[in-house]
């Protein structure tokens, strides 16, 4: 029953996402409230689902176990998928956000161009979401990290018709397979190393090092926070799932779920913990300066991440949990009114009963006035974090460049040799 | 706009300051959103004729002018241009020439009928290389014409030698276009790097936050000393990452100590970047233009500080002018090093450029497609010299032309539609005999007419009128919940009265207060690291049900917790409107005499020709929209009172013409209002079709009854103009109820996720100034302004003076600014709102980092049909034309092609319409009018325009 129910959660997206990525392939009309319907039954069918399971781990039903942190089961499970107090929960939020999403964009989309793509997209991120909430092995988890980083960062590019999205697009791609790096060495180590689990301290060190770099992209923690705001490109509802609620929680959440693989290194706990740290300070410094909604918002969602993240690393697994799904509903709710902003002002203006203070909150005024001008500069410019890594990206492609003309050189040399000369010149062909 | 001689400028010196203010002119105008207002696109461009206009401005904005060629040829297939219209466009397009290698009327005429899809740049090089288009005859060629081509050889040969012959004769060359003057196009151009990249996201960045009215915590420091002062303190200490931007805090440090003003800045990168004296100007204008919303908004901040959401920082478009090409500079600096090396400058980036030739191919391979398709005789090309006249006559119409050509024949067929209509919609209508029992006012926007149309059918009795929504009375208004005054009244006038409104029974708010700052406080809080932590713990679950219920069930939702929050507004006012104080008031003037009050009352009732007709009861309607989620809301409301809700004005006009002082003045001046007559204020929320009545407890227990039934009657024609409203959303069912329709409208004012509340003045084309009972009973579709006029009572045409000043430029703004944000969405409007961002609380961007988006949203506009707007007045043409010479402004508009007039003559039913310089007549292309009985026949189950029809329940008879 319980692998019934897992396989339910997790077939139903999957099966929808053929279904509309056929339709879109063979360039059929499909009917926008059709693929509402399909898209919302979908993920109503993996929510009841996952529901149902959450209510038979509540009462006890055997079939999942429901403390926190099994995430490695080592045997020949064919579908290594596992309800249990962590991955249920999580599974549900995701779920019903996806749903709302859905319902949201039905009239939020009506008549525009992309309807089926931008469904087609977020049906394919529900569903790698919703994989890596159930995963119960790391190499499961990889694939739907994988569906869902491509998916959101398609629907980051959904108006490729600017420059703008496309650039910040491409820009988050990179810093996705940049991260991956990390996913990819803990799954090889873990399957060729360690088969059985880490044995040593050394073990969980390396598969702790690796979870935390891939976490880290995905979560845009420091020192990838750049991206986040960048990601905002995409139309309302898409921001709201991927970059308030859902996309930035699976990082948090990966290093919550593979826990008991890291757990016996101190070390990356505290490193969990620093850079979880670092980024809700930096995070919060650089959100107050934002003078765009959604810009203040995502970085209002990273402070949350980054705290979660802390709280992983002490191991306060449930309290992160707790953070993580109250973080992810009230997010997402306020990305998806990001709109009102205009009017929310009028309103709380009304209750004030005068003009609104232009700024209210002057924590900053503790810092020494020189610092403060840094400090604001540091803020607006988002720590100069995209400049750091634009500049590390050129001198990547400077150094691949001078190799080139290196080798540019050593071959016109060797082609370039008159037939009569035994020896080549000295700086010939340059 | 006079014309400008902004070259002559250039080589004065201190001349910098005049080129800037010469450029803001070109500039977006648009206010902050809260404060949006319609307004003509294009108004920089008004001295000059229509076409020329748009045509030039796309050029300079690279912006479209007209609609792609494939959207007019679709109306045609629609039948909403037909061969007429070709043929009458065409005609004045040209000489008539009968032998098509001549050009002339018959080749555009052919030429304008033939959709034709030619490729262009590599798409066309992929056609000539790796297709057989030039061996094979074109796909559109029909049978008759093919078997006469081949009758004289064989299919290959006679296409390779047409080809070979359009080859081999040289083509008309235009002058070659200018290089640009802007250093970044030349950098761009001869590199391939864009410098706007690297200084774009930075001067948004900047800017947006110099400008932030309070969505960031944290304000920029230093912003009162002046934007260049802010940026010189932000920057002089800093020490900057991107490569480009190395040298600024030297730069900034040797600006301070030179004691640079911006002018002088200006000056000094102009000259850095090597701009030639005479180029000054064109180059000032293509970096203003480049980000020209945030320009835009900078300049409208410093000229209209008032309209700032929260206080405007003392911006100046010099400022940031000087700003914008300090980093130009540094980026022009930076490309010229990176690609030429150390010690170039940004000049010597024109080395690099190629020199290329001008590519005809495309005007050849048109040549050759259209060669196959016209009734050409393709022999006689053989003969060089023809052939060139054959290319000759091709190049004569190009894309432009034909696009200008297709546009003006769509709108001579909208016009003949409606001008055809009114004319046979004549014989069947005549003046109402008794004073009808109610009398209803609305405003003349054209969302109005259908509700004036159904109640007209729903009650026959029932009059209604149309007059501009701010009702005369030109205040600045401030509501008992309102924090600041707001103008009421159209932005040409500067209004000298302020009206507030007092409490009357002062209710304690008290709760309602605290909640709303508390939800305030907690959104902010939210946003912070340890209240954020708390709040996403506690709040967050707390948030998934209202979350689940505004998606699922926004209406329902929305009711139960305006039941559950109790009354929005407990306290009740009344308006602090009559003033009477001695003479010598400084400042504006809290409320009006008397004698003022008379005097509105008066030129209401002189113009609507109500004066002497009055009946029992007189209904005043205002109007605005609510809706959620929109940065665009206020874009929806009364262009009369400057984009402001009319409520309060129709409530301040009712007071005024019950005030028993304003009525004994009157009196005395011959313009008596009847002691039984009563006038109520009331407001229609256009977005949900609600109503509102103002001071009900005033009306006395005569009129009671009357008022009771005109309520009901009014609710039912709201219903049904609601229904008539659905047929053009997508996602109503074909055959609403009014009702249901009723429910479907309140449902897209508050559900966060729809993104068209309401079209708005979308599909708006006409204007009709004159007495009501001529148009009543003419199904017009929502898209006509109607304005009463009565011109029996106004021989010397001062009224009809007034009236043209008021509502022609509002029309029209309103009228223009759909047409551009239609025709180019992206250029003009402000695209989809799907990724709109808003930046500051003063407008919207694309995604995260954008240029201040202008104009209208595509979802606003994407039903509109963009024609000029054909104002229909009642008057004979020499009074007209004789205003029309007194009055430049209104001059300028009519003869330039802003507005289409026609004079229709108040005694009969001749017509004529303004051409180029004067009045011609018109006349009917048909006399037929097709005839339904209700409203409701001509649109249920239909979803595109609809011509006019006569419904016979609505006549006046």
């Amino acid at each position: 029953m319980t692998a019934l129910l897992l396989t339910t959660a997790v077939a139903a997206p999957l099966i929808s996402l053929v279904a509309l990525a056929a339709a879109a392939w063979l360039h059929r009309r499909v009917g926008e409230s059709l693929v509402t319907a399909v898209v919302v039954g979908t993920f109503g069918v993996s929510c009841a689902a996952v529901a149902v399971l959450g209510a038979r781990l509540a009462t006890g039903t055997p079939g999942g176990g429901p403390d926190i942190g099994r995430w490695w089961p080592v045997g020949s499970d064919p579908l290594p998928l596992v309800a249990d107090g962590a991955s249920a929960p999580f599974a549900l939020t995701v779920g019903t956000l996806v749903l709302l999403v859905a319902l949201f964009s039905r009239r939020y989309l009506h008549r525009d161009p992309g309807y089926l793509r931008f469904h087609l997209l977020l049906t394919g991120f529900g569903l790698g979401a919703l994989v890596v909430a159930l995963a119960g092995s790391l190499a499961l988890a990889v694939v739907g990290w994988e569906i869902a980083g491509t998916t959101s960062v398609l629907l980051i590019g959904y108006f490729s018709e600017r420059r703008g999205p496309v650039e910040s697009a491409l820009h988050v791609f990179t810093v996705y397979r940049v991260a991956d790096l990390g996913l990819l060495t803990a799954v090889v180590y873990w399957h060729h190393v360690t088969p059985d689990g880490p044995r040593s301290v050394t073990d969980a060190t390396v598969l702790g090092a690796a979870l935390l770099w891939a976490a880290m992209g995905k979560g845009a923690l420091l020192p990838w926070c750049g991206w986040l705001p960048r990601a905002m490109e995409g139309p309302t509802p898409s921001s709201a799932i991927c970059y308030g609620a859902v996309s930035v929680s699976l990082a948090p959440y990966l290093l919550l779920r593979s826990s008991p693989a890291w757990a016996e290194s101190a070390a990356v706990g505290w490193a969990i913990v620093a850079v979880g740290a670092a980024t809700a300070v930096h995070a919060t410094v650089v959100g107050r300066a934002q003078t765009d909604v959604k810009s203040a918002l995502a970085y209002a969602s990273l402070t949350q991440i980054a705290l979660v993240t802390c709280e992983v690393g002490l191991g306060w697994h449930r309290l992160a949990l707790a953070h993580l799904i109250g973080h992810a509903i009230l997010r997402g709710a306020q990305l998806l009114r990001a709109p009102s902003r205009l009017h929310d002002h009028q309103v709380h203006e009304r209750a004030l009963g005068r003009p609104a203070p232009p700024a209210r909150n002057r924590a900053h005024r503790l810092l020494p006035a020189r610092t403060q001008l840094w400090a604001y500069r540091y803020a607006l410019h988002r720590g100069d974090l995209d400049a750091r890594w634009e500049r590390l990206l050129d001198h990547a492609g400077a150094g691949l460049r001078s190799l080139d003309r290196l080798d540019e050189r050593w071959r016109r040399l060797l082609v370039s040799r008159p037939a009569g000369l035994a020896r080549p010149v000295r700086g010939a062909g340059r | 706009m006079t014309p400008f001689d902004a070259t002559s400028l250039d080589h004065q010196p201190g001349a910098t300051t005049e080129l800037i203010d010469h450029v803001a002119r070109l500039l977006p105008q648009q206010a902050p959103l809260h404060a949006f207002v319609h307004h003509n696109t294009l108004h920089a461009f008004e001295h000059l004729p229509f076409t020329v206009a748009v045509e030039t401005a796309g050029r300079q904005f690279g912006a479209e002018p007209y609609l792609p060629e494939a959207a007019y040829h679709r109306l045609r297939a629609d039948g909403r241009i037909t061969p007429a219209d070709l043929a009458a466009v065409a005609t004045g397009s040209g000489a008539p020439g009968a032998d098509l290698r001549h050009g002339g009327a018959d080749y555009v005429l052919r030429r304008l009928a033939l959709d034709l899809d030619l490729p262009a740049g590599p798409a066309l090089s992929w056609t000539l290389h790796e297709t057989d288009a030039l061996t094979r005859l074109h796909p559109q060629v029909d049978a008759v014409r093919r078997r006469h081509l081949l009758a004289s050889g064989a299919e290959r040969d006679l296409l390779t030698d047409l080809w070979a012959r359009l080859r081999a004769v040289p083509v008309p060359t235009d002058p070659p276009t200018p290089r640009p003057a802007r250093p970044r196009d030349r950098i761009l151009e001869a590199t391939g790097h864009d410098p706007d990249r690297l200084t774009h996201p930075l001067l948004i960045r900047f800017t947006a936050a110099y400008l932030d009215q309070g969505i960031a915590h944290w304000a920029m420091p230093g912003r009162d000393a002046g934007m260049l002062a802010a940026f010189h303190n932000l920057y002089g200490a800093s020490r900057p990452v991107e490569p480009f931007l190395r040298d600024l805090p030297a730069l900034v440090i040797d600006h301070t100590t030179a004691g640079r003003q911006a002018v002088d800045v200006v000056e000094w990168a102009l000259d850095a970047l090597g701009v030639l004296p005479g180029q000054r100007a064109a180059v000032i204008e293509a970096t203003l233009l480049s980000l020209r919303g945030w320009a835009g908004m900078v300049h409208h901040l410093h000229r209209r500080p008032d309209r700032a959401p929260v206080s405007a920082p003392p911006a100046r478009l010099t400022d940031y002018l000087a700003i914008q090409l300090t980093l130009d500079t540094l980026a022009a600096r930076h490309i010229t090093r990176q690609t030429l090396g150390p010690g170039a400058t940004p000049a010597d980036t024109d080395l690099l450029l190629a020199h290329h030739d001008r590519d005809d191919l495309g005007l050849r391979y048109e040549a050759f497609v259209l060669a196959q398709l016209m009734p050409v005789d393709v022999t006689a090309l053989a003969d060089p010299g023809v052939a060139a006249r054959w290319l000759r006559t091709v190049a004569g119409c190009p894309e432009l032309t034909r696009r200008r050509l297709l546009h003006l024949a769509y709108e001579r067929r909208h016009a003949v539609t409606v001008l055809d209509a009114l004319s046979a919609h004549q014989p069947d209508v005549g003046p109402p005999r008794a004073p009808a029992p109610a009398q209803v006012v609305f405003c003349i926007d054209e969302r109005e007419e259908s509700v004036r149309r159904h109640l007209e059918e729903l009650s026959p009795a029932v009059e209604t009128f149309g007059y501009a929504g701010f009702f005369g009375v030109p205040m600045t208004y401030q509501g008992l919940d309102d924090v600041r005054p707001r103008p009421l009244c159209p932005v040409v006038i500067q209004p000298r009265h302020i009206v507030r409104e007092v409490a009357d029974v002062q209710a304690s708010d008290w709760w309602a207060r605290r909640r709303a700052m508390g939800s305030w406080r907690f959104d902010v809080g939210s946003r912070t690291l340890a209240r954020g932590a708390a709040a996403s713990l506690v709040g967050g679950p707390l948030h998934l049900a209202p979350l689940l219920g505004r998606t699922l069930f926004p209406r329902a939702y929305h009711r139960w917790e305006r039941r559950a929050t109790g009354r929005q507004r407990p306290t009740t006012g009344r308006l602090a409107l009559e003033f009477d104080h001695d003479e010598g008031w400084v400042g504006p003037q809290p409320g009006f005499t008397v004698a003022e009050m008379a005097d509105i009352v008066a030129a209401f009732l002189r113009t609507t020709g109500l004066a002497g007709r009055l009946g029992p009861l007189v209904v005043v309607i205002g109007h605005g929209s609510a809706s959620s989620n929109n940065p665009h809301e206020a874009a929806h409301d009364c262009g009369a009172t400057g984009g402001g809700r009319g409520g309060p004005n129709a409530r301040a006009f009712a007071a005024m013409a019950n005030h028993p002082q304003v009525r004994r003045e009157l009196a005395a001046r011959g313009l008596p209002i009847p002691a039984t007559t009563w006038f109520l204020g009331g407001y229609h929320n256009t977005c949900d079709d609600g109503l509102a009545y103002y001071d009900e407890e005033l009306v006395p227990a005569a009129s009671r009854e009357a008022v009771a039934r005109v309520r009901t009657d009014l609710a039912a024609a709201c219903a049904h103009s609601a229904q008539e409203r659905c047929r053009r959303f997508a996602d109503t069912p074909d055959h609403p109820t009014p009702e249901a329709a009723l429910r479907h409208v309140e449902r897209h004012t508050v559900d966060l996720g729809q993104p068209r509340p309401e079209y708005g003045h979308a599909t708006n084309a006409v204007a009709v100034v004159g007495r009501r009972w001529r148009t009543r009973g003419l199904f017009l579709d929502r898209r006509a302004f109607l304005i009463s006029y009565d011109p029996t009572t106004d021989a010397d045409g001062t009224v009809l003076t007034g009236l043209l000043m008021a509502v022609g430029p509002v029309c029209a703004g309103i009228n223009l600014e759909y047409y551009f944000s239609h025709v180019d969405p992206t250029g003009y409007g402000c695209g989809t709102k799907l990724p709109h961002n808003i930046s500051g609380l003063l407008g919207v961007m694309d995604g995260q980092a954008s240029d201040l988006r202008t104009g209208l949203p595509w979802q606003m506009v994407e039903i509109h049909e963009p024609v000029r707007l054909l104002l229909v007045c009642e008057a004979e043409p020499r009074q007209l034309a004789s205003i029309l010479d007194a009055q430049p402004d209104l001059r300028r508009l009519v003869v330039n092609g802003w507005i289409r007039l026609v004079a229709w003559s108040p005694t009969d039913n001749r017509m004529c319409q303004w051409r180029d310089d004067g009045f011609v007549a018109y006349r009917p292309e048909s006399t037929r009018l097709d005839r339904v009985t209700r409203s409701a026949d001509a649109y249920v189950g239909r979803r595109d325009p609809i011509n006019p029809v006569q419904v016979i329940a609505g006549v006046a008879r």
